[in-house]
Formats: C-alpha cells, structure tokens, sequence
C-alpha cells in the first residue's frame, strides 16, 4: 500500500478533528487557533496531493494571514461566543 | 447529545464518501493514467517547437494562471484590488500619524523576528522571481510577503510601520505601480500593433498564427518566459502591499478609528 496514502488518512484525520473543536469551541481565539491547526493538517495534504503552487498560497494565507485578521477582529469585538 | 449527534454526523459523512469515491468510482479514473487536458498542457508549457502554442514556461500553474487563463487573473487582480478600496473606504481620513507606540512582545519575540523577517522576504522574493520556473508566482509572493506586515503589528505594535517609514499612501502608491505594470505588459502588444500597423492581441505572450509580436523569452540565456516574470512580479507587489494595507488598518486601535471615524460625522 502507498505510504502517502497512509499519510493522507491521518492528516484528514487530524484536520477534520480541528475543524470539529473549531466549531463547538466557545472561546473565539482558541478555536481561530484550531482552525490554524486544521489548515497546517490541510498544508500537509495539499502537498501529498502534489500541489506546491497550493502549498505555497494556503499556507501564508491559512495559517497566518486569516487568523491574524480573525485575531484583529476578535480584538476589536468579544472574546466569548454567545448562546 | 448534540456533541454524539455531530460526531455520528462526521462518520457518517466519511463513510458515505469514502463508499462512493472508492467503490462506487465516482472521481473517474482518478491516477491511472494522465488525462487528456493534463497532457495538453504538460506538452505545450514549454515546448520551443510549438511557439504560437507554449508559455515557454517549466511550471504549468504559472503558464495556465498568467497566460492559458491570463484574462481571468486579471480580473481575479481586479477583485483584489476593488476589496482593497472598500477596506481604505470604511477606513477612510485615518491617519497613521497619531498612532501611539505600543510596547508590543517579549524581548525574545521581538529578536526571533527580527532574524525571521529578512528570510521571509528573501523566500517572498525568490517565489515571485523564480515564478515562472519553480511553484509559486506572483500571489504566493505576496501572501508570504504579507506575513512581515502581520508579524510587525502583532510582534512590534502598530508603530513600527511608522518607525519604518510605510505609511497608507506609501502603500497605495507600491500596490498601484504593481497594478500599472501589470496594465503595461497587458497593453504593450496592442500599443506596438497600433504604433506598427500589424496584428497583435491583449495580454499576448509570443507569437500567433496571424500575429508576429512577442516578448522575450530569454535574457542573456536566461529563461524569463515572455511576460510571466513581469506579471509575477507586479503581481506580488499589488498584492503585498494591498495585505499590508488591510492589516495596517486592522492594528489600529479601535479607540483611534472611532476619534476619526466620529470626526467625520461632525462636519
């Protein structure tokens, strides 16, 4: 069996882990950071599936410009998500 | 329960797509053999033989983005650009000249990142120039680019980009003569057909069927695929510094934009 199969299994596996803490999670800032963790697993298949131009664009993009924007904005409203 | 009820919903999901991506083939023959369009353009990006056809470009994401689809980046460009307004229009009469200095991160932060910056933009740099050559191009530049901007407001507070001497319209003017300059290699076949009389097309790379006119695809040996080095590297100017303007704007506490926000509304 491909070894980079394995591989893409367990970063789906860990990106869709982070996605779901993402979204259940109440405290903004941790789960703008979740997020970041689910893009880094997305980072890593993105390049398994042999697309570097992706690679290059998502990673800046994911893991550093959105949630600084998330951060600047978060900052500038509430912390804590309401019912 | 809603925790159970969304985790049941996940396998659930999983399970569904993976039955039918694997048994029910549902991607097509997905890695058995390259496609028809994929052997299209693997043949005709740098293909010397066929020079009405090729982008003479090693890197098939760069032919395809600025010169197979060159019209729809454009206006991807276009896009881009017009957010970048919006933003500097609900920011607008902000003035970065009153930003207090703020004491920003820890001293270890702020010495990391300031051997961090330096190969940041060395490795943006290098995306945008070797754009036509390696993965990457002019967006990915830019994106990674824009990172220093973030870094700088998180890291050393809105003020280091005053102690640095970027200010909005420094920024502006950057993004703009990124943008002008993609217009200029988007133009410049059209002026010289008008100036000589022959046939050339908008955005043309190198030379058609019924039209002679091409850029450069070498300098000195060095191969810089007719436009591509030229859009890439406009491109990763428009797009740095329309980053850096959005996060420029974001750092601003919320107490200085609503002092001129509120002026504003006196007049």
């Amino acid at each position: 069996m491909d070894f980079s199969l394995v591989l893409l299994a367990l970063f789906s596996a860990v990106g869709l882990t982070f996605t779901y803490l993402a979204v259940v999670e109440k405290d903004l800032v941790k789960a703008v950071i979740f997020s970041a963790i689910q893009s880094t697993a997305y980072v890593a298949i993105l390049y398994l599936l042999r697309a570097p131009d992706i690679v290059l664009v998502y990673l800046p993009v994911a893991v550093g410009l959105y949630p600084a924007a998330l951060l600047f904005l978060i900052g500038k409203t509430e912390k804590v998500e309401e019912e | 329960m809603r925790k159970y009820l969304v985790l049941a919903s996940i396998v659930l999901t999983t399970a569904v797509v993976a039955y039918v991506t694997t048994y029910l083939g549902a991607l097509g023959p997905l890695g058995l053999d390259t496609r028809y369009l994929a052997k299209l353009f693997l043949a005709n990006t740098y293909n010397p033989a066929h020079r009405e056809l090729t982008a003479m470009s090693p890197e098939a994401v760069t032919s395809i983005v600025w010169d197979f689809r060159g019209i729809d980046t454009l206006y991807e460009t276009v896009v881009f650009y017009m957010a970048i307004i919006a933003a500097l229009a609900i920011y607008r009469g902000v003035s970065y000249s009153n930003v207090r200095r703020g004491s920003g991160l820890s001293l270890i932060v702020k010495v990391v990142t300031k051997l961090l910056i330096p190969i940041n933009i060395a490795v943006a740099v290098s995306i945008a120039a070797h754009g036509h050559l390696t993965p990457g191009g002019g967006f990915q530049a830019g994106a990674a680019l824009a990172v220093v901007s973030v870094l700088l407001a998180v890291v050393y507070s809105a003020h280091s980009f005053v102690e640095l001497g970027v200010n909005l319209s420094r920024a502006v003017a950057l993004r703009s003569a990124g943008l002008l300059a993609i217009a200029l290699v988007v133009f410049t076949p059209i002026v010289i057909s008008a100036l000589t009389g022959t046939q050339a097309y908008l955005m043309q790379n190198y030379v058609k069927v019924d039209s002679a006119f091409s850029f450069p695809a070498h300098v000195q040996s060095q191969l810089i695929s007719g436009t591509l080095i030229w859009f890439n590297l406009a491109e990763f100017l428009a797009v740095s510094f329309g980053f850096f303007i959005i996060f420029m704007l974001l750092s601003l506490r919320e107490e200085v934009v609503r002092e001129w926000v509120g002026k504003e509304d006196e007049h």
